[in-house]
C-alpha cells in the first residue's frame, strides 16, 4: 500500500502532463517563399495576411488539407497544409526517423546547402547558362482571382463539372 | 520495486515522453527530460548529437533548395531548348496549370509552380524541380482540346508533386552536400566549402538534367505520373479521358518511335494509354468534356498556327 501512493501519483501527473500537452497548440512553421494566410479555406478566397518563410503560426484547427491558423501578431486564417512544416515526433519511428526530422528543419531554418550563395557559384563557373528566362518565368504571376475566373468560365470545379 | 511498480514507472516515462513529443525541437526536449532528472547528461549529449547528424536521402532536400536546383536545371532546359515569347499563350498555360496545381497534392511549393511554352516542334513536356513546368510548342499543337493539356500539365505537375526529379540525384552528391552542411554553421561558406558544395550541385544537376532530358523516367514514374494526371484532372473537373487521347494520338507516331521527346522512357504510348483506360473505368463518376473549354483551348493557341 505503501508503495502504491507514489505510483499512483506519478500517473496522474504523467496523464495530466500527456492532456495538457495534447491540447498545447502545435507550432507551424512556413516553408514557402511567402504565402496568403485566407479567410475561407480556399486558393481563391480573400487574403488576410501574407506570411513569409520562417514565420511561426499557431494551429487552430484543420480540414480537408487545409489549416486554420493564428499569427503571432493575432490574425487568423487558412493556410494550405503543403505552405507549412507540420512538427512530427514519431516515437514509435525507427531512430534514423528521428535523425531525419531534425536536421531536415535545421537546414531549412539556416537556409544552408543548395542556395543563392551556391547558385552564384555555379553561374561564375558556367557563364554562357543563361537565368533570364528563369526569372522572367518566376514574374509570370496568376492572382487567384483570375484563375477563379478561368474555372467559372471554363465551368470547372465547383462551378460545373467538378466532383 | 514490485513488478507492478517497475512497470508503472516505465508507463510514466514513456508518458513524458509522450510530453517531448508535443515539442517540436529535439534539442529542447532532450533538456527538458535532462532537468527533470529523467536522462542523464551523456544521454541527453547523445540524443542532441544525433538530432544535428544528418543523413542523406532526397526527402532530406529542403522546399528551397529543391527551388535552387530546380532553377539551374531550367536554364539548362533552356539552354537546349528557346523559351517561346508569347506572352497571351503563356498566360493560358499559366492559369491553366495554377488550375490544375490548387487541386494537387502539393499545391504550395517554395516560389510557387511556372509554366513556359518552349519554341520547337518536339512533342515534349517537362518539369525541372521546384515546379519549373514546360511544354513545347509542338506537343500543343498535337492536343485537340483543353482535356488533352490539362492532361499533360497535369502529369507534368504530378512529377513535381512526388519529386521524381530529386529521386534521379545520386546519394553520393547529397552524402558530399550535406557534409559540408553538417560541419557549417553559417548560412555563408568559405571558399573551400562552397567549391565542395558547387561540385555537388553541378553533379545533381547533371543527374536530374539526364533524366529529364537524355534518359527518361523510370516506369515506375511514368505510370505513377499518369496516375497522378487523372486524379488531379478529375478533381478540377477535366474529363481524364485527354490524357488517353493523346496518348492515342501518339501510338504510332515517328516521334515516339525513336524515342524521342515526351516518349523517350520505355512504356509505350500504347502500355501508358491502356493502363489509364484502366484507371479512368475504376472511377465511379468523371467531369465530360465542355464545348466553352475546346473553344477557348482553339482561341488560345490560335498564335501557334
Amino acid at each position: 500500500m505503501q508503495l502504491k501512493r507514489p505510483i499512483s501519483l506519478t500517473l496522474t501527473i504523467s496523464l495530466l502532463i500527456l492532456i495538457v500537452s495534447l491540447l498545447v497548440a502545435e507550432t507551424l512553421t512556413v516553408k514557402v517563399q511567402s504565402t496568403s494566410l485566407r479567410n475561407t479555406p480556399k486558393f481563391y478566397a480573400p487574403t488576410v495576411q501574407s506570411v513569409n518563410a520562417g514565420e511561426k503560426l499557431e494551429k487552430i484547427s484543420a480540414q480537408g488539407g487545409w489549416i486554420q491558423v493564428r499569427t503571432s501578431g493575432g490574425v487568423v486564417g487558412w493556410v494550405h497544409s503543403s505552405a507549412v512544416e507540420v512538427p512530427k515526433f514519431d516515437l514509435l519511428a525507427s531512430n534514423k526517423g528521428l535523425k531525419t526530422q531534425a536536421s531536415a528543419s535545421e537546414v531549412a531554418l539556416a537556409g544552408k546547402g543548395f542556395n543563392k550563395q551556391v547558385e552564384d557559384s555555379f553561374r561564375a563557373k558556367h557563364k554562357d547558362v543563361s537565368f533570364v528566362w528563369v526569372d522572367r518565368m518566376l514574374q509570370i504571376r496568376i492572382a487567384a482571382a483570375q484563375v477563379e475566373e478561368f474555372m467559372k468560365k471554363g465551368k470547372l470545379g465547383e462551378f460545373g463539372g467538378g466532383k | 520495486m514490485s513488478n507492478f511498480g517497475r512497470m508503472a514507472h516505465l508507463l510514466a516515462a514513456f508518458m513524458a515522453l509522450l510530453f517531448l513529443a508535443s515539442c517540436s525541437a529535439v534539442q529542447q526536449g532532450a533538456d527538458v527530460l535532462a532537468g527533470a532528472g529523467q536522462i542523464s547528461k551523456s544521454d541527453r549529449q547523445s540524443i542532441t548529437k544525433t538530432s544535428q547528424a544528418v543523413s542523406s536521402t532526397f526527402s532530406q532536400i529542403t522546399e528551397e533548395q529543391e527551388y535552387y536546383i530546380g532553377r539551374s536545371v531550367a536554364a539548362l532546359i533552356l539552354a537546349q531548348y528557346p523559351a517561346y515569347d508569347n506572352a497571351a499563350l503563356n498566360t493560358y498555360i499559366n492559369t491553366l496549370g495554377q488550375a490544375i496545381v490548387y487541386s494537387s497534392d502539393r499545391p504550395e511549393i517554395y516560389a510557387g509552380y511556372h509554366f513556359l511554352v518552349l519554341s520547337t516542334e518536339e512533342v515534349n513536356a517537362l518539369s525541372a524541380p521546384g515546379g519549373f513546368i514546360f511544354v513545347s510548342k509542338g506537343l500543343i499543337r498535337r492536343c485537340k482540346n483543353e482535356e488533352m493539356l490539362a492532361s499533360i500539365l497535369a502529369h507534368e505537375v504530378g512529377h513535381v508533386c512526388s519529386k521524381h526529379g530529386l529521386k534521379a540525384i545520386k546519394k553520393s552528391r547529397l552524402v558530399d552536400a550535406f557534409k559540408v552542411i553538417g560541419t557549417e554553421a553559417a548560412r555563408r561558406y568559405g571558399s573551400e566549402q562552397l567549391a565542395q558544395l558547387t561540385t555537388a550541385f553541378e553533379g545533381a544537376l547533371g543527374d536530374v538534367f539526364e533524366t529529364l532530358v537524355v534518359r527518361g523516367y523510370d516506369r515506375k514514374y511514368e505510370y505513377e505520373a499518369d496516375d497522378l494526371a487523372v486524379k488531379f484532372d478529375v478533381a478540377v473537373g477535366y474529363a481524364p479521358k485527354g490524357l488517353t487521347d493523346f496518348l492515342q494520338t501518339m501510338i504510332g507516331d515517328s516521334t515516339t518511335a525513336s524515342g524521342k521527346g515526351w516518349f523517350k522512357t520505355h512504356p509505350s504510348a500504347k502500355q501508358r494509354m491502356d493502363k489509364a483506360k484502366s484507371r479512368i473505368a475504376a472511377l465511379s463518376s468523371v467531369p465530360a468534356e465542355a464545348q466553352v473549354r475546346t473553344k477557348r483551348f482553339e482561341q488560345s493557341v490560335a498564335a501557334l498556327n
